[in-house]
């Protein structure tokens, strides 16, 4: 017996429509997906829901029956993090069908990131989707967008060149480093926060030579392993403002929901070492540094959206590999979309 | 070409300091077409050409050349090379001699363009020499030595406000990726500053022998000027070293105190004292 055909539609802010202080604005503190997940699956018509929640992106992958359910989503979405109206008609955007597969296959192989080509993104999105598993939100619909986004990930990295020549973070931010101080080797650094962004900063920092490496975490264990790991040494969450001023690159990448650096706790930090620059990094959504540290007199602060894109930079020589996968990704999308339509509705 | 030609040998090192800037300046651009050494190879023969063009000037006028404003300005600009290239041995800093032959370049040619600053005061019938001794000659010398070396680091000023500038618009094209660290530039303007304080304290106890024995030759203007400005390279010092003055703040004051040096040479330097029998341009005539 046939069934109704497959219903799919996304509401998403990312980089593209959205600045760092608007997106701050709509993302989902991490202890908040709990919450949201509830409200969400309790709305009227939708049947699967997953949802993707990264430093660059907020993504809501719904699919329903009946009714289109994006006005419910957005306004529910607008009511849990207190956001007018206006704000997230222009901020966001809404997909449906073929478009969101197709969207799903660029967000997952890079091609949509801020970084493009950068391959952080596809274990993001393999994270949300384990969480959606757990949580039982999603379905046939999604099930199968998002396993096949994976293969059409693996394929865009094997097939194409776009991650060739593609800078990465850590390297972005040793570059920094050398502008500011010279021997990166001699610098010493904190890292705030235990992520894959503090990873591969880590990797980038040791490949350099750096000795000097603290790690500090509101998880102690998360941060003693990451430490460990980079041979250097951990710190504690609760006192490392106070040892500041010790640290010539800090770079920031929790998941508080409010800033761990005031500008007050970075000035005292200064005036203990006025000669010698700071420089902070902050990678984190929300941000955990005070926009106005930026200012200080010797502190150099960059966020998300600098250090992407100074790693950005090189995209030129890379646009025939962007066309290139869109292309490949939009054939892939438009044929699982129409085994979604056949499977729902086989020929008689 | 005449290569005993002190002016030919100046042109000659203008043009090869200009052509250094340029190599240098293709280096640091995506097209990196020459060996890197072409920069500072180029610097070296104009730094000969330079130092035989004063020598030649120096025998025509029976002393350290300088006598009017070219010669002035020629000496600091070699000054500033000299300092490049003992900086360089110290430290490896990114585009330094690129920036110091862009200024002795164009302020050679400068120097050299404008007739009414190279007098031949050397040919007048009754001149003998420059300088009525050899302390005061080593003084006026010292003094202008030290001067080159503020001029040196008010280039690594302007090379600090550049990358300064750059990494808080968070730009990385341009020059501000090739431009040595702010940490490198800083410690930099600081040992300049220190060897070029040493050198014009050193030129002023010189000068001071001179003028306890002989005040009046000495105007009170250049002699406030001269101290005024001592302090203020001292006390620019001692802030820095004590933390006081310090980054953008450290390389404004350089740059806005090497401005009023140069401005100082028009007061320090006062119309030549002609004897009769021995005319002799004099001390104030030099600095």
């Amino acid at each position: 017996m046939p069934t109704e055909p497959p219903n799919l539609f996304l509401l998403g802010s990312s980089h593209r429509v959205a600045s760092l202080e608007e997106r701050e604005r709509i993302s989902l503190p991490a202890d908040s997906i709990d919450d949201f997940y509830k409200g969400l699956q309790a709305l009227p018509g939708l049947k699967e829901s997953l949802v993707l929640n990264t430093c660059n992106r907020t993504e809501i992958y719904v699919s329903g029956n009946g009714s289109p359910p994006l006005g419910p989503v957005s306004e529910y979405l607008m009511n849990f993090r207190k956001l007018e109206n206006a704000f997230l008609e222009k901020h966001t955007y809404r997909r449906q069908g073929e478009a969101v597969v197709k969207h799903a296959f660029e967000v997952t192989s890079g091609i949509d990131s801020q970084m493009v080509g950068e391959t952080e993104i596809l274990g993001q999105v393999k994270e949300a989707y384990d969480d959606a598993l757990n949580r039982e939100s999603t379905g046939k619909v999604l099930n199968r967008v998002f396993q096949k986004s994976f293969q059409a990930a693996k394929w865009v990295r094997t097939h194409t060149g776009i991650s060739r020549g593609q800078v990465n973070l850590g390297n972005v931010i040793c570059e920094l480093a050398r502008r500011i101080f010279g021997d990166v080797s001699a610098c010493r650094f904190l890292v705030v926060g235990s992520g894959e962004v503090a990873e591969m900063a880590l990797d980038a920092f040791g490949s350099r030579g750096a000795r000097a490496i603290t790690v500090t975490g509101r998880t102690y264990e998360k941060a003693r392993e990451l430490a460990e790991k980079s041979k250097g040494s951990v710190l504690g969450f609760d006192s490392f403002r106070e040892s500041l001023h010790l640290f010539d690159v800090v770079l920031c990448s929790t998941s508080g929901k409010d800033p761990i650096l005031t500008r007050e706790a970075v000035r005292k930090a200064i005036a203990k070492r006025p000669a010698r620059p700071l420089f902070l990094i902050d990678v984190s959504m929300p941000r955990d540094v005070e926009q106005s540290v930026g200012d200080l007199e010797s502190v150099y602060l960059y966020n998300l959206d600098d250090v992407s894109a100074i790693a950005n930079e090189n995209l030129k020589s890379r646009q025939a590999e962007v066309a290139k996968c869109r292309e490949a990704l939009e054939k892939r999308a438009g044929l699982i979309w129409n085994q979604l339509l056949f499977s729902s509705n086989p020929p008689a | 070409m005449d290569l005993n030609d002190a002016r030919t040998l100046l042109w000659l090192a203008s043009a090869l300091y200009g052509a250094a800037l340029i190599a240098g300046l293709s280096l640091a651009s995506k097209e990196r077409r020459l060996p890197s050494m072409v920069p500072f190879v180029l610097i070296l023969f104009a730094f000969a050409g330079h130092t035989r063009g004063l020598y030649f000037r120096g025998l025509d006028v029976h002393g350290c050349p300088l006598g009017n404003g070219m010669e002035r300005i020629q000496f600091i600009l070699w000054s500033v090379v000299t300092g490049y290239l003992i900086m360089r041995i110290l430290f490896r800093l990114n585009l330094l001699g690129s920036f110091a032959a862009g200024l002795a370049g164009i302020g050679g040619a400068l120097s050299l363009l404008s007739p009414g600053l190279d007098s031949n005061y050397w040919l007048e019938p009754s001149y003998k020499r420059l300088f009525s001794g050899p302390w005061i000659e080593l003084h006026a010398s010292v003094a202008i030595f030290s001067y080159g070396l503020f001029a040196l680091l008010a280039v690594v000023s302007v090379m600090y406000l550049v990358q300064q500038k750059a990494l808080q618009a968070k730009r990385t094209g341009a020059l501000g990726a090739h431009l040595p660290s702010i940490h490198q530039l800083e410690t930099a303007g600081q040992c300049l500053l220190l060897v070029g304080v040493i050198f014009l304290t050193a030129s002023i106890v010189v000068g001071s022998m001179h003028w306890t024995r002989s005040p009046a030759s000495i105007s009170s203007v250049k002699l406030w000027v001269t101290i005024g400005l001592w302090i203020a390279y001292c006390g620019l010092w001692y802030l820095h070293f004590r933390q006081k003055l310090y980054g953008k703040k450290f390389a404004n004051a350089c740059i806005a105190l090497f401005a009023l040096a140069i401005l100082s040479l028009g007061f320090v330097r006062s119309a030549p004292q002609r004897q009769e029998t021995a005319p002799q341009p004099s001390f104030e005539d030099a600095n």
